[in-house]
């Protein structure tokens, strides 16, 4: 039988053919230009799997053959659980929409002076807190105070998100030798490395070197990632002009051919290790060299990035709430609302960037809670509504008729609730009524709200013996840091 | 000014490397001063060039081809240019500080820097204060470029420059930094000579340093 709801809105650019096109280059790119390894154990994996492996150089050419073999392996459905399990978030191709934060901001704007300043430790626990009581948002990513030592400064962020949140956990790391500290940690949580394969709670996005290069950082991510079950989100990011080329379908064909040759490194190592495709194609200013974030240009091949990811079946993540804004203001909120709303309308996975500016260098509270608010926006516009025979009430119009009204109809009164999506941040009154409430603008009801839940909203701890399993872990962590 | 050198003005600004190339050995056949050329035809177009990028009206690819043909030109006269005495280029050490792989702005910077006439040394990335202070030395360098994308690796800055105040260098050569998290104040705070926010301030800035 038919369904009563509307379709679910899809935004597609790349016809079929466009599509072939871009698969058929990203082989072309792989098999005969071939990528460059910085470990040894990813070229080894590679050899094994049957890639053309200079040792000496570096350089892997890939033939198709095994691309297709790999992306055979991915798996197509896995969770981004939570310590919560109400909370998990499940991936799956063309499945619901989660939201999650932006990856490691060290910048943030004062909510009481709008200076854009270093993020201190007392800083990052009122992020957490405000990304924890935010329902729009079902995934936090790490944040990083710059009191923190450099080197292990990961390691900190994850013992306090953990203690800020029961929903899933999105990492970034600095290092090769603090992430596997990171990965035992979440194993303590979770209650081993079995629980932790079975229910990841926490995941990764890690990126190579556009173009073509996998350092190491990227490479050990890849491999790490697969042996303890850990979805990695590989994130490409070529920069059209700079580190890409400069047409928008060159730039999306190369980071195609550069999230193939990640999945290729991490199913030779894992079959089975699960990915999902981060397209983040970047754009160089071409008057000032910086790169652009919250571009329409960038999100539009965003999009297409989605619709090649939905081409191999894998879940895929896209940046949403994206600006190059320097400050929480107009700009912000309108790039915000147009990458958001796009993101949606791709069939993503997971809509990224609540809370950031500049790209993810800084963050702001206010944002953070406009953002929530938007993404609110984007699942009621994901979600659409019912087309049936009472909604569609011919006997209701036929009752009150020509002039009539339908303020206190039966009908209404059955369908008054459940029609709509009421925002809260949205001033919706009269000029009296807003002189009256002190002339706030949308971003002091924003910065209100952030207040309001830092001085109300209780985040659900660790369990004491957990806490003091993971204290006790990160001080010889440290201690086999200084070694 | 002669038509080979109004036209090699013209044909630099659209970055037509080996007309440049040609029109510089012409010009040099018929006799015009070396540093006529230099002068009136290469430094002169860059000059356009840079208005012109300034103004929003060139793009960075576009100013990068420029300088490229600029530097053909270049080629040409520079065995002439040592002769008569002509003074040197001057020159810039630039990298990516430690721990640090961001590269893009470093390069971008080099390149434009490059364009408006000075002499690049590029270390790369991942450069620590030690290497920074031995190829200043060796390098008799004027100016030190550094680049640094993440917070982590700002400090690396600050050790480089007090390593070359320890190396007694500090007097002889000029110290600029960038990248996106790198501020004025930053600069100021660990006594660096400047901070620019971009590629077109870098070369102002550079160029007012070495004046
Ligand atoms: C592209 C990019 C990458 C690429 C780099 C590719 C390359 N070849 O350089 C890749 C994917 C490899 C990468 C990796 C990482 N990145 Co990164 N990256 C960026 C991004 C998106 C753009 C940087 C860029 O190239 N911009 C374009 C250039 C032209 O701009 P620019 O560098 O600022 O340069 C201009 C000016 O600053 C100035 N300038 C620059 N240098 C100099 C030097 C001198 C002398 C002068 C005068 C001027 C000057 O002039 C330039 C031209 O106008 C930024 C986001 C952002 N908003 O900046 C994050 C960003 C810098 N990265 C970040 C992070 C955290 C990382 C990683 C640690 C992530 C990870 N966990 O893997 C790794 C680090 C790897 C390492 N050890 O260095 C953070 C830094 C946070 C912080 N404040 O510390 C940022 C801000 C994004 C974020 N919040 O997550 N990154």
């Amino acid at each position: 039988m038919a369904s009563n709801k509307t379709k679910r809105p899809m935004l597609k650019y790349l016809s079929d053919s466009h599509i072939e096109q871009i698969h058929e280059g990203s082989l072309d790119i792989l098999e005969n230009t071939g990528i460059k390894v910085e470990l040894e154990e990813g070229l080894e994996a590679l050899d094994k799997a049957g890639a053309k492996v200079d040792h000496q150089t570096g350089r892997a050419k890939i033939p198709s053959e095994l691309v297709a073999r790999s992306l055979e392996t991915l798996p197509r459905k896995f969770a981004y659980a939570a310590r919560n399990p109400q909370k998990d978030c499940l991936m799956e191709p063309g499945g619901q929409l989660y939201s999650r934060t932006a990856g490691s901001p060290d910048f943030i704007i004062d909510i009481d002076t709008d200076e854009w300043r270093a993020v201190t430790v007392a800083d990052v626990l009122e992020i957490y807190t405000v990304m924890d009581a935010c329902d729009g948002i079902s995934i936090l990513t790490a944040a990083f105070a710059q009191e923190w030592p450099k080197l292990g400064r990961d390691i900190l962020m994850l013992r306090e998100m953990f203690d800020h949140t029961d929903k899933h956990i999105h990492l970034r790391t600095d290092t090769v030798e603090t992430f596997p500290h990171m990965l035992e940690m979440a194993a303590i949580v979770a209650g081993g490395k079995e629980p932790l394969r079975e229910r990841p709670i926490v995941s990764l996005l890690e990126g190579h070197v556009s173009p073509l290069r996998y350092i190491d950082v990227m490479v050990n991510a890849l491999l790490l990632c697969g042996e303890y079950g850990i979805p990695l989100e590989v994130c490409c990011m070529p920069m059209a002009g700079s580190t890409g080329p400069v047409t928008m379908a060159g730039n999306l064909q190369l980071l195609n051919a550069e999230f193939l040759s990640g999945v290729v490194i991490s199913q030779s190592a894992h079959p089975g290790a699960p990915l999902v495709y981060a397209p983040r194609p970047m754009l160089m200013d071409l008057r000032t060299g910086f790169s652009l974030a919250g571009s329409i240009d960038g999100e539009m091949a965003a999009v297409a990035g989605v619709q090649m990811a939905h081409f191999y079946n894998v879940p895929v993540s896209v940046h949403g709430q994206w600006s190059d804004s320097v400050l929480d203001d107009g700009q912000s909120i309108l790039e915000h609302a147009y990458t958001a709303l796009m993101g949606a309308f791709s069939g993503a996975n997971i809509l990224v960037g609540a809370g950031s500016l500049q790209e993810t260098l800084s963050i702001s509270l206010a944002q953070l809670v406009m953002d929530d608010e938007i993404n609110k926006i984007c699942f009621r516009a994901l979600e659409g509504f019912a087309v049936d025979k009472e909604r569609l009430g011919v006997d209701a119009i036929a009752r009150v008729g020509p002039g009539g009204n339908f303020l206190a109809d039966p009908h209404t009164v059955q369908f008054v609730r459940g029609e709509r999506f009421t925002p809260e941040l949205f001033y919706r009154g009269s000029v009296e009524g807003w002189v009256e409430g002190g002339r706030k603008t949308f971003r002091e009801r924003a910065k209100d709200k952030a207040r309001t839940i830092l001085k109300e909203h209780k985040p659900n701890r660790l369990p004491e013996d957990i806490a003091k399993a993971l204290d006790e872990y990160v001080s010889y962590a440290f201690e086999s840091l200084e070694k | 000014m002669s038509n080979i050198l109004e036209k090699m003005q013209e044909d630099l600004y659209n970055g037509r490397a080996e007309e440049v190339e040609a029109a510089a050995q012409k010009a040099l056949d018929k006799g015009t001063p070396v540093q006529e050329i230099l002068n009136e035809g290469l430094i002169a177009g860059m000059d356009v060039v840079g208005r012109d990028f300034r103004a929003g009206d060139l793009f960075i690819p576009e100013v990068l081809i420029a300088a490229k043909a600029m530097h053909a030109g270049l080629e040409v006269l520079r065995p002439l240019l040592a002769e008569s005495g002509v003074p040197a280029q001057a020159k810039v050490v630039v990298g990516t500080v430690a721990g640090d792989l961001h590269d893009i702005g470093k390069n971008l910077v080099a390149m434009m820097l490059q364009g408006a006439g000075f002499e690049i040394v590029d270390l790369g990335t991942d450069v620590s204060p030690e290497k920074f202070v031995e190829t200043v030395r060796a390098e008799g360098a004027e100016l030190l470029g550094m680049s640094a994308l993440l917070t982590t690796t700002m400090p690396s800055m600050k050790s480089t420059v007090e390593a070359l105040t320890e190396a007694g260098l500090r007097d002889e050569v000029k110290v600029i930094i960038g990248g996106a998290p790198v501020t004025a104040s930053f600069a100021e705070q660990i006594g660096a000579d400047a901070y620019a926010a971009d590629a077109a301030a870098a070369v102002d800035t550079a160029r007012s340093l070495v004046a």
